[in-house]
Order: structure tokens, then C-alpha cells, then sequence
């Protein structure tokens, strides 16, 4: 899985499940995700479980915080870590 | 250190060509200029971001925000951003560090600064030892054992009790986040950042500031534009002071002692008053976080608009979000990630009741650190289980349903989803202040009696208007709609987006404390009027709200456990109180009866007593010797009261009273003059009354002198209340029946007691007065009621004209000593900023007033002590009262 595909699908899953109706381009690979407010604890365990789902990975708890999901682009880069 | 933003125009700066030629040496000069343009414009940031921090200090020094301490630290932190500015960026840390623990010195001192911080040197050594992760936390729970053990006073420990806050305030949860996040940390940081976020410069002032991510306080560290970054500090410290005025005026004008409920607006204003008081916390954390923004790190919001939270959910996240933020770290996460297997409901809810149930437990573990005790209190209980509860059913239907969301780009006017928001968000505003309510009650009991005692409803005495705060509400609730925060500088918006966000962030923090500062200048408060200039006045100084103000003077009677409550402005005062400062039934000097005189002191005792030495002589009294009977030829004045007169905080030959006797027999003319002292501490109106029938009349006193305060209407009910409850019999019909009418039994809780007498507690007061009056007459005394203000009170002028009124009514002389202190520095005449009592100073200012009115008022001619009066024998004999003051 290359990291375009992975992002797309990130992206794809955030702008549907948190921010329906919300433009596409609003979402940027940089905007802040965790520290602005639009994932909140529950959103982001639905992304850990969104993700680990989609490419079988497994995250741990310290791994849910805004270093590693805080934008399109972290998250990007973990889950290609794990792959 | 990693990724510390530098912008773009930073860098060109440092890449002047060495060697130029024709075009090139154009691009140089185009690049010289570029570059003292630049230094110019980092000059004008520079002051411009140095005004607002001076007048920020200006304001704390006006407006007296929080303490001295405060202010010191405040001009350290203004000196040291001036140098920490102009530093190259390795510097800055290891000289922020360096300020830190010369901010602990200035305020604790060198000595205790030691102690301090070789005691956390010692923790964070013990959190890095290069052992196992287990090993690690096991040698830190021995230690914080041990630790415990001699914070609750097991042995003794060679360090002042100031240390016990701030290291638990440091080190008490930031070293469980340091040990996990150091547990998954790529790279170490350098030992300044470590140590720096251990020995945070605001801590010394602020102990209620224990929790900070140490994750984002490495990853925060300059990740943006740095006049950004100092700029946001500059807008948060304003906020924060504009917080800490606003709670000042609740504190002063809002708050409701919870035994004056008395209807449904009654406790409204209660309820709501009392979480609005916590906008002192959100205004000390603002503060402190806008004081780091000064040095570069960039930390989150601690609060964000928190009472316009529309659900409970928005609530737990806008509030304290530091602390929210530890909770899902070290307990939801790591819960939820356990649980899952079972389901992410069945772990949605566990984590979340683990995190609420966390919360409620660590909060005690927080005030043992800091106060020295744990509680655990069923109203403590009930507030976070039923906060729990809600969260877990707001989680759920989010979990489910989802919660709108929007990536701030777009701004439409839906009127339905306006109204709605904005029904939410007063429902949950409404029902957090009934919670908060109940979580700082005395008691459940005292809590579901206010409801009782609101639906009774007694009108007439409710409270004169508190029309202001739902103005007060509506202007919060309007502003922090319209307010938002400037968004977040990544740099990436470019330099002129960057500066017009500068220049707006300094426009707005200028526009809080201009005004403030301009407000806080004497010659222009004063021609606001005498409405507005009393309340500015008022705000400009630090003092306990009357509800505290009475729990202090309780202080003075009886330890009081629930001094516990982080607003609470009576700890701080506690807390720099010496650890041996006891009650006067505590020390040799005095016993408790059991029966209604309460307490009395023990002859022929000598011992130290808050500082000074405290003699008995063999009838028990704090004074020198006298005969029972009244030598010939000798005037003799029985002083009675609580501790002013018994002269808590002074040598025995610094009461008024031995003073008021120096000055009578160093005048020379008239009878000798005898002025016993038969004041007691912890005593009250009707053990005045009690004593003065049973020892004090028996030594033939010509004049009584009772000496009393404001708050003897309150200690009057007080006292009636106690002994009932104590299981006394009340032996007076008049007290008896009252009590018994307004439905006051022995199983009554205090509060809810002094709640009934409320109504009645003049006449209660009154019939004391009479009959201290009464009794002093029948014997040949003539009664003279001496008005002594306390120092630092702030109590109802109505109520001080109550009391003198009862007084005269009653057939007492009045001496009003109402402005005794006013003009003085209360630090200048009181024993301590934690005591209120007089110090020798204030006592001898108490011994020239009463001589003056002895040698000079027309009604105390009679006793013989003015100029010309021929000499004592006729004292006492066919007086009548007068009523002048």
C-alpha cells in the first residue's frame, strides 16, 4: 500500500465520518486534527479502529495522542510504519 | 531539541555572501537592507510585546493580583523575557531553567529553595535511573511513601512546610507522565528540559498547577513563529488577569454563605456564585501558561470557554483540559485499548467510569500533597460519579450518532441550529452550577436543606439584588461567543498573515489592559462616582469575601476540616500560617468546660502562645495579680471579649488592656485605675455574658467594658446553636423558646440551624446585651459597649449599626471605634497576614482610643477617671447610661 493510497483513504474516512458536508479541500494533510478539535477521544478510537482494521495493524495506547494522529500526514506515517 | 520553527526571513539574514561581485553585490545590499529591515521590525515586535508586559505588571501591582510572591515574579518574569529574548536559542532553555529556580529563591527564600529543589533532584534522579521501567516506579512509590509519611507529620523533617506544596505540585503527576512518555520517547531530551519541566518558573506561586503533558511540553518548544508564540503568552497572561478581577468581584459581591439561602433567587445567586468562583482557577492557569508562551513554549489553552460548554462531554473537554488530557493518557487509552476485546461499548463505558472514578481519587491525592489531609467526602462522590454518568451517556450517544463538527473555513447563519445550541448550552450551564453546588457543599444534608429552606421562602430577607449577574452571565456568555481565538500560526500562512495576527493578538491583549490599568489609578477611579469608585477600590485589593472572613474568625475557635476547596482564598492564608498556631483551648493555658461558659483559662499558667508569652494569674485571667476585693480608693474596669481582649498574638504587658491601665496610672491625676482582663480567645457574646455573672462582677468592678465585633450577631446564634447541639440545656427562656420556635433541635446541622435563627438572631443578640447590661448595673457597674472593628473586615455597615443600636438599646455607654484602622497598613498593626488579631502596635492604637474616651466622653464622666474629678468613692453610684458616641 503506498502512502498516496493510505492517505486518500484516511482522508476519505475523516471527511465521512467527523466532518460530513465539510469541503474536501478544507481538509489539508498538515490541518491539526487532535489539537483542533475535531478529533476528540471517541473520533480518535474510531480512527485507531478504522486503520488498524483497513491494514491489519495494531496501535498501542501511547501511539493515540497528537504526535502520531494529528494530521493526515502523521497518521499517514505510522500506519506505513506498521506496515 | 527538534523542529524549532525559524522563519524564512530569519534565515536569509545569516546568508550574506562573503565574496561579491556586480549583480551579486547588488543581491548583498538588497540583502543588508532586507535583513536591518528585519531587525528593525524584531525591535518593534520586541517592544511592543515589552509594553504589554509591563503594563501586565502594572496591573498585577494594582489591582493586587493574587500575592506579593506574585508580583515579584511577575517583575523577574519581565526582566528575564528581556534577556531570554535577545539570547541565541541554546541559551534560552538552560537561562529559562536558570530563572525558574531563581524565581523559587526570591519567593521561598535560599534556604528553603534548597531544600526544594534538592528534594526534586533527588525524584527526577530516581525517575532516570537507568534501571527497569518496574524497578523505577517501585523505588518512586517507596520514597512517595515515605514522603507521606512525614507529610502527615510522622517525624520530624529539617524543612520548612512551604516546600510541601510546590514539590507535590511539581512533581506529583508530572512524574507519572514523565516516566511513561520517557518510556516511548525516540530521543531523550537534553537534562535543561527535563529539569525545566520539573521547575516550572510560574509553580512557586501557583501550586494548583501540578499537570502538564510531557510530551507536548518537548513537542510545543518553539514549533512556531517565536513573537507568535510570545504574543499568544501576552493575550492569555490579560485574559488571565481579567479572570482573576472578574472573580474578584464575585468573590466580593456575589457569594452567599450558604446559611443566608433564604428563597429560590437566594439560591440561584449561591449556585451561581459559586462556579463562577472558578474563574480563579481558569485566570491563574491562563497566567501561567501565558508566562511560558514568554519562553518559548508553546502549550495549549488550559480552559476554553468552559461555561459556554453545550454538553457535558464539551464540558469535561473545555475545563481544566490539561487535566482531562492526563486522564485519557495514563487511564482512559490505556483502558479502552485493555477492554476492547469485549466490545468498544463495554470499554467505552468502563474507561470512562475508570477515568471519572481516577479523577475523584487523585483529586484527594492532590490535597494531601498540598493540604496534608485526603479527603474523601460523599458530595466529593456524587459529583464525579454523576458527572461520570452523564459523560458516559453524552459518549455513547456520540459514539453512535456522531457530533457536528466544522473545519472553521465555513461561517452559516442557521437560526434553528443557533437556538438549540444556544438552549443547550444554558441547560448544561444551569445544571453544572446545581452540581458544582452540591460538590462544594459542607454536606449533602446542609445541601438538600437549602432547597428546603428556598421553597420556605422568607423573603424578606433575600438578598437586596443580584440583578448584575445575570447581566454578569449574559456579557461572559455574549463575549465568549464572540471571541475567538486568533487561529494557530504554522507559519505557513506567510509573514504578512503572521503579522497582521501578531498586531491583532497585541491589539486585543492592549484592549483588556489599558482599560485595566487606566482603572486602576486613584485620581481616575475616584470621579467615577461614589458607586463605581468603592467597587474598583474594592477590587484593587486582596481580602476575604465576608463568607470567608467569618470562617476565618471560626478558624480562630474550632479546626476547621473543610478549608479544603481549591478556591478557597482562606487555605492559601492557611498555608502560611505557622504549623503550631493553635487554638488558645489547644495550649496549657485553658480547657474546655463542657458547659456554657465553653472555655476558661487555667490559673498561674505561663506558656508561648502564637508567638508571645501567655501568663495566667491564680483567678485565671490573662493579667497581673489583683485582690478579689476592690482596694479603697481605686476605680476598677472589667474588660470582657473574645481575643482581641484576651490579646491573642501579644506579650502579656502588650494588651490593650494592661496598656489601657499604664496609660490611666502613668496620667497620675484621679482614683488609681484597676483594668482587669477577662477576655478569653474562642469566646463568644453569651459566654461573655456567662463569665462576666459568674467571675467577673465578684470583683466589684465600676464600669464594665464588653468589647464587641461585628460578627456578634452570627456568634451569637453560633454559640446557641453549638451548645444545643453539644446536648446543653439552655438554663435562659428567652434563647431556649427562640430555638425551639424556629424549629432548632440537637439533631439540627449547624448550618441549617444558624439558617433558622437567621431571622431572630438580632433579638438573640439583643437579649444577650441586656442582659450583660442588667447584670453590670444590679452591681453597681456601669455597662459600656466598646465597638472594636476587626482589622482587614468587611462586614455590612447595617450590621455594625445593628449591633451599636441593640447595644444602646439595651442601656449601654457606646464607644464606637468604627475607622480605628483606617489609613494603616493592615500588615503595619495585625499579627499576620493568616491572623487578623492586633499586634502590639494595633494594640497600643485600641489602649490611646479607649483612654481617650475614658479621659474625654461626658457619658464615662462618672467613673471618675477625667480631668478634675474629685475621686473614686462615688464611682458606680446612681449612674444612668448615656447615649452619646
Amino acid at each position: 500500500v503506498d502512502q498516496a493510497e493510505i492517505r486518500q483513504a484516511v482522508k476519505g474516512y475523516i471527511l465521512e465520518e467527523f466532518l460530513p458536508g465539510e469541503d474536501p479541500d478544507e481538509l489539508r494533510d498538515d490541518t491539526p486534527l487532535i489539537t483542533g478539535g475535531i478529533l476528540d477521544s471517541i473520533a480518535t478510537l474510531k480512527l485507531v479502529a478504522f486503520v488498524e482494521e483497513t491494514y491489519g495493524i495494531e496501535l498501542q495506547p501511547h501511539e493515540a495522542d497528537a504526535e502520531h494522529l494529528n494530521t493526515i500526514s502523521d497518521i499517514t506515517g505510522l500506519v506505513q510504519s506498521k506496515l | 531539541m527538534r523542529g524549532f520553527y525559524v522563519g524564512r526571513r530569519m534565515e536569509s539574514v545569516s546568508t550574506v555572501p562573503h565574496s561579491v561581485t556586480g549583480s551579486a553585490r547588488a543581491s548583498a545590499s538588497v540583502e543588508v537592507a532586507s535583513g536591518l529591515a528585519l531587525l528593525w521590525e524584531r525591535a518593534g515586535k520586541f517592544l511592543l510585546l515589552a509594553l504589554q508586559l509591563g503594563l501586565a505588571v502594572v496591573a498585577i501591582y494594582q489591582f493586587e493580583i493574587e500575592s506579593r510572591a506574585f508580583l515579584h515574579l511577575a517583575i523577574l518574569t519581565f526582566f528575564g523575557f528581556a534577556i531570554h529574548y535577545v539570547l541565541p536559542l541554546p541559551l534560552r532553555l538552560p537561562f529559562f531553567l536558570a530563572l525558574s529556580l531563581g524565581g523559587i529563591a526570591l519567593v521561598l527564600g535560599a534556604g528553603t529553595a534548597a531544600w526544594l529543589v534538592a528534594l526534586g533532584l533527588g525524584l527526577i534522579g530516581l525517575a532516570s535511573l537507568p534501571i527497569r521501567l518496574p524497578l523505577r516506579v517501585g523505588l518512586l512509590l517507596l520514597t512517595a511513601a515515605v514522603l507521606a509519611g512525614l507529610r502527615v507529620g510522622w517525624a520530624p523533617v529539617p524543612w520548612p512546610s512551604a516546600v510541601w506544596p510546590i514539590l507535590g505540585s511539581m512533581f506529583m503527576f508530572r512524574l507519572a507522565v514523565y516516566l511513561y512518555d520517557t518510556q516511548h520517547e525516540k530521543t531523550p531530551a537534553p537534562w535543561t528540559q527535563r529539569l525545566a519541566y520539573f521547575f516550572l518558573l510560574p509553580n512557586v506561586c501557583f501550586p494548583l498547577f501540578p499537570v502538564v503533558d510531557y510530551k507536548t511540553f518537548r513537542r510545543t518548544y518553539y514549533d512556531a513563529e517565536r513573537h507568535h508564540v510570545y504574543q499568544v503568552g501576552m493575550l492569555w497572561i490579560a485574559r488571565g488577569i481579567v479572570h482573576l478581577v472578574l472573580y474578584r468581584f464575585v468573590y466580593y459581591y456575589g457569594t452567599l454563605p450558604a446559611s443566608e439561602v433564604a428563597s429560590f433567587g437566594d439560591l440561584a445567586r449561591y449556585m451561581l456564585s459559586t462556579f463562577l468562583l472558578y474563574l480563579r482557577v481558569s485566570g491563574q492557569f491562563h497566567l501561567i501558561v501565558g508566562m511560558l508562551h514568554l519562553f518559548g513554549f508553546n502549550l495549549p489553552e488550559t480552559h476554553h470557554f468552559y461555561y459556554l460548554a453545550s454538553s457535558f462531554n464539551d464540558f469535561w473537554r473545555r475545563i481544566n483540559i490539561y487535566w482531562k488530557d492526563f486522564m485519557m493518557k495514563l487511564f482512559y487509552y490505556p483502558a479502552f485499548f485493555k477492554l476492547r476485546r469485549r466490545g468498544n461499548t463495554f470499554a467505552l463505558v468502563a474507561s470512562t467510569l475508570v477515568v471519572f472514578a481516577g479523577t475523584w481519587l487523585l483529586h484527594s491525592y492532590q490535597w494531601f500533597w498540598l493540604r496534608g489531609s485526603f479527603p474523601l467526602t460523599l458530595q466529593d462522590g456524587l459529583f464525579w460519579s454523576i458527572l461520570g454518568g452523564l459523560v458516559v451517556a453524552n459518549s455513547l450517544r456520540e459514539a453512535r450518532h456522531g457530533r457536528a463538527r466544522a473545519l472553521g473555513g465555513r461561517r452559516t447563519l442557521d437560526v434553528r441550529a443557533h437556538a438549540i445550541l444556544a438552549l443547550r448550552t444554558a441547560g448544561t450551564f444551569a445544571f453544572i452550577c446545581v452540581l458544582w453546588s452540591l460538590w462544594n457543599s459542607e454536606s449533602v444534608g446542609e445541601w438538600l436543606s437549602l432547597w428546603a429552606q428556598a421553597a420556605r421562602g422568607t423573603p424578606e430577607l433575600a438578598a437586596p439584588s443580584a440583578d448584575w449577574l445575570p447581566l454578569l452571565l449574559l456579557g461572559a456568555v455574549a463575549g465568549g461567543t464572540l471571541r475567538r481565538p486568533a487561529p494557530a500560526a504554522s507559519g505557513r500562512g506567510g509573514p504578512a498573515t503572521a503579522d497582521a495576527t501578531f498586531l491583532r493578538n497585541a491589539g486585543r491583549t492592549l484592549a483588556w489592559i489599558v482599560p485595566l490599568c487606566v482603572l486602576g489609578v486613584p485620581a481616575v477611579y475616584t470621579r467615577l462616582g461614589a458607586t463605581l469608585a468603592e467597587v474598583v477600590h474594592t477590587l484593587r485589593s486582596t481580602r476575604l469575601s465576608e463568607g470567608d472572613a467569618v470562617q476565618l474568625q471560626k478558624g480562630y475557635y474550632e479546626d476547621l476540616v473543610r478549608v479544603d476547596r481549591f478556591n478557597s482564598q482562606l487555605w492559601e492564608l492557611y498555608m502560611k500560617r505557622p504549623a503550631d498556631w493553635r487554638i488558645i483551648h489547644q495550649t496549657p493555658a485553658a480547657r474546655l468546660t463542657g458547659d456554657l461558659s465553653y472555655i476558661e483559662l487555667l490559673p498561674n499558667v505561663s506558656t508561648e502562645f502564637h508567638g508571645a508569652t501567655f501568663s495566667t494569674n491564680r483567678h485565671g485571667m490573662r493579667d497581673r495579680d489583683y485582690a478579689l476585693a476592690k482596694p479603697p480608693g481605686t476605680a476598677r474596669i472589667a474588660v470582657l471579649g473574645s481575643s482581641h481582649v484576651a490579646g491573642e498574638g501579644v506579650g502579656d504587658d502588650e494588651t490593650f488592656e494592661a496598656r489601657l491601665e499604664q496609660l490611666l496610672a502613668a496620667e497620675g491625676s484621679g482614683p488609681r485605675a484597676e483594668v482587669l482582663n477577662f477576655g478569653i480567645g474562642a469566646t463568644t457574646p453569651v459566654e461573655s455574658a456567662v463569665r462576666l455573672e459568674s467571675k467577673a462582677l465578684a470583683f466589684e468592678p465600676d464600669a464594665v467594658l464588653y468589647v464587641a465585633h461585628a460578627i456578634d450577631m452570627a456568634q451569637t446564634v453560633n454559640h446557641l446553636v453549638l451548645a444545643v447541639r453539644n446536648g446543653l440545656e439552655l438554663p435562659w427562656e428567652v434563647p431556649r423558646e427562640t430555638l425551639r420556635e424556629a424549629g432548632v433541635s440537637r439533631d439540627t446541622p449547624q448550618v441549617v440551624a444558624e439558617r433558622l435563627l437567621a431571622p431572630r438572631r438580632a433579638e438573640l443578640t439583643k437579649w444577650v446585651y441586656l442582659r450583660m447590661a442588667e447584670a453590670s448595673r444590679a452591681r453597681g457597674a456601669l455597662p459600656v459597649f466598646v465597638y472594636l472593628p476587626r482589622i482587614a473586615e468587611r462586614v455590612p455597615q447595617s450590621d455594625v449599626d445593628t449591633i451599636v443600636g441593640l447595644a444602646r438599646e439595651a442601656g449601654f455607654a457606646v464607644v464606637d471605634l468604627q475607622g480605628l484602622y483606617d489609613g494603616l497598613d493592615h500588615d503595619d498593626v495585625r499579627v499576620g497576614e493568616w491572623d487578623n488579631h492586633p499586634n502590639a502596635e494595633g494594640h497600643a492604637l485600641i489602649a490611646r482610643r479607649l483612654f481617650e474616651a475614658l479621659r474625654t466622653r461626658p457619658e464615662l464622666a462618672s467613673l471618675g477617671l477625667q480631668p478634675g474629678a474629685r475621686s473614686a468613692s462615688r464611682v458606680g453610684e446612681g449612674r444612668q447610661p448615656t447615649e452619646i458616641d
